[in-house]
């Protein structure tokens, strides 16, 4: 019961911790909805085909977090997916290990979604160039958090991801990037990102 | 605009008011800007360079002592930095920059519980430091304390009544507090801030589900699960508003069914 992160939602993350270096980030992952609930499910690895940016700052207030959830989890059944998984990426550098804030969301996603995964980003290795995944992945299993090694295999397509990624962190698009506070700034931002699904789709 | 365009624009200004305005232009506050932007875009060559102009204009001077610690925290040399405020503080016990940037160190090596206790300390001395208080209240939300979170922006609200972030932040502090009573505070200063400020989203959401909590609590009487009842069904109102002033109709729909659906 693993998950696979496809180059959309692996860049997205990146841009969301690039654009604001100096804070806490975190987001969510969506999945595509599973038509039939496979009995033998260890066979096919879940895809989370789309990350959506949540806050930047101070992340352990609930209200806004609740909104969120809410209104993304709503956004997520007219567009027949499920929310899979929760990343964070801490303030400090040296500090990647998941803290209470992500557990207690991590466990709740975890309620809705058995194989819910989350996702802590390593901001040592954070280099322009990507050329190592810098994610620590953690299952839930038996009410803990069990920590997986990243590597190539939990990428639908690393190559990809990784010149994407690459490319688009050196022409700046975290500029663009919007997430859930920027949209309670301004209505009229958009967290979905089309702008930049579509460049990720315009490099693919 | 990024710190990256800050420092962009700045050099440029720089370079051209140096050729002509040497003397006479305040060009010192640049240098010193255009420094501590290097020191947050990983410059080091850029910032010793300003560094080097201004121990030259101002030699001796405290404030250029704090920017040579700065940057030595930028190169995570700890140590070195807090020497470096100690002999400031040894000249001048007051200065509250040298203080402030020695809990910083404390924050920076993630040392939290030593820097809450030396910010309380330094906020004895110095009551009337905002930016103090509202750091303190972060680094208790960080720790899960909202009780004394919540104190800190109480600081802040007496001393900056018509700011509706600190209410609205109050209240998300009370709401994440939990339980009856802070949820009607939290509802109370939700509606606060919305007062100051009718277009703050976050105050509107927020009373949007501290209404809807109280009203589904099982502790409150018929009166007043009536009356949240209407003050989250009015929130309901203002926000499919403010949506269908500046949002697509088909993100319109979305919000009618989120919010119809749960009262």
């Amino acid at each position: 019961m693993s998950i696979k992160l496809t180059t959309q939602a692996y860049c997205k993350m990146l841009l969301h911790a690039a654009k604001y270096p100096h804070c806490a980030v975190n987001g969510l992952l969506v999945a595509e909805k599973q038509k039939e609930k496979k009995k033998d499910s260890h066979s096919t690895p879940i895809l989370c085909v789309d990350c959506i940016p949540l806050f930047h700052g101070t992340l352990a207030l609930a209200p806004m977090l609740e909104v969120a959830l809410t209104l993304i989890d709503t956004w997520c059944k007219e567009n027949k997916y499920v929310i899979a998984g929760y990343y964070q990426a801490n303030e400090r550098t040296k500090d990647f290990r998941p803290n209470q804030v992500a557990e207690k969301v991590g466990a709740r996603i975890a309620e809705n979604f058995s194989e819910a995964a989350m996702i802590m980003v390593d901001s040592t290795r954070f280099t322009m160039g990507c050329y190592e995944p810098i994610l620590a992945i953690y299952d839930h299993h038996e009410n803990k958090w069990k920590c997986r090694d990243c590597n190539a295999d939990c990428f639908e397509d690393w190559c990809e991801a990784q010149k994407i990624t690459s490319a688009l962190l050196e022409g700046r698009s975290y500029e663009s990037l919007i997430d859930f506070d920027n949209h309670l700034d301004d209505l009229r931002n958009d967290w979905t990102n089309p702008e930049i699904n579509k460049s990720v789709l315009h490099l693919c | 605009m990024s710190i990256d365009h800050v420092l962009m624009f700045r050099l440029t200004l720089y370079w051209n008011i140096k050729t002509v305005l040497f003397l006479l232009c305040p060009v010192w506050i640049i240098y010193e800007q255009v420094m501590i932007a290097a020191l947050d875009c990983s410059r080091d060559d850029l910032a010793w360079t300003c560094l080097q102009e201004l121990k030259r204009q101002f030699p001796g001077s405290q404030r250029v002592k704090r920017l040579a610690g700065m940057r030595l925290e930028a190169l995570e040399k700890y140590e070195d930095a807090s020497k470096q405020y100690d002999s400031i503080l040894q000249d001048d016990p007051t200065n509250t920059a040298a203080r402030k940037r020695k809990i910083s160190i404390l924050k920076a090596q993630g040392k939290s519980v030593e820097a809450i206790r030396e910010l309380n300390e330094y906020l004895e001395q110095f009551v009337g430091d905002q930016e103090a208080w509202h750091e303190l209240s972060e680094l208790y939300i960080n720790e899960h304390d909202y009780g004394k979170a919540a104190f800190c922006l109480e600081e802040l609200m007496m001393t900056n009544p018509h700011n509706h972030l600190y209410c609205e932040q109050y209240a998300e502090v009370k709401y994440t507090q939990g339980g009856l009573e802070n949820l009607e505070l939290s509802r109370k200063y939700f509606a606060q801030a919305l007062k100051l400020n009718n277009r703050n989203m976050r105050a509107l959401f927020g009373l949007y589900m501290s209404a809807s909590h109280i009203a589904a609590s099982p502790k409150v009487n018929a009166t007043v699960k009536k009356a949240n009842v209407k003050y989250a069904a009015w929130a309901t109102n203002q926000i499919n508003r403010a949506y269908q002033v500046r949002y697509a109709s088909s993100k319109r729909n979305e919000m009618d069914s989120t919010f119809q659906g749960d009262d």
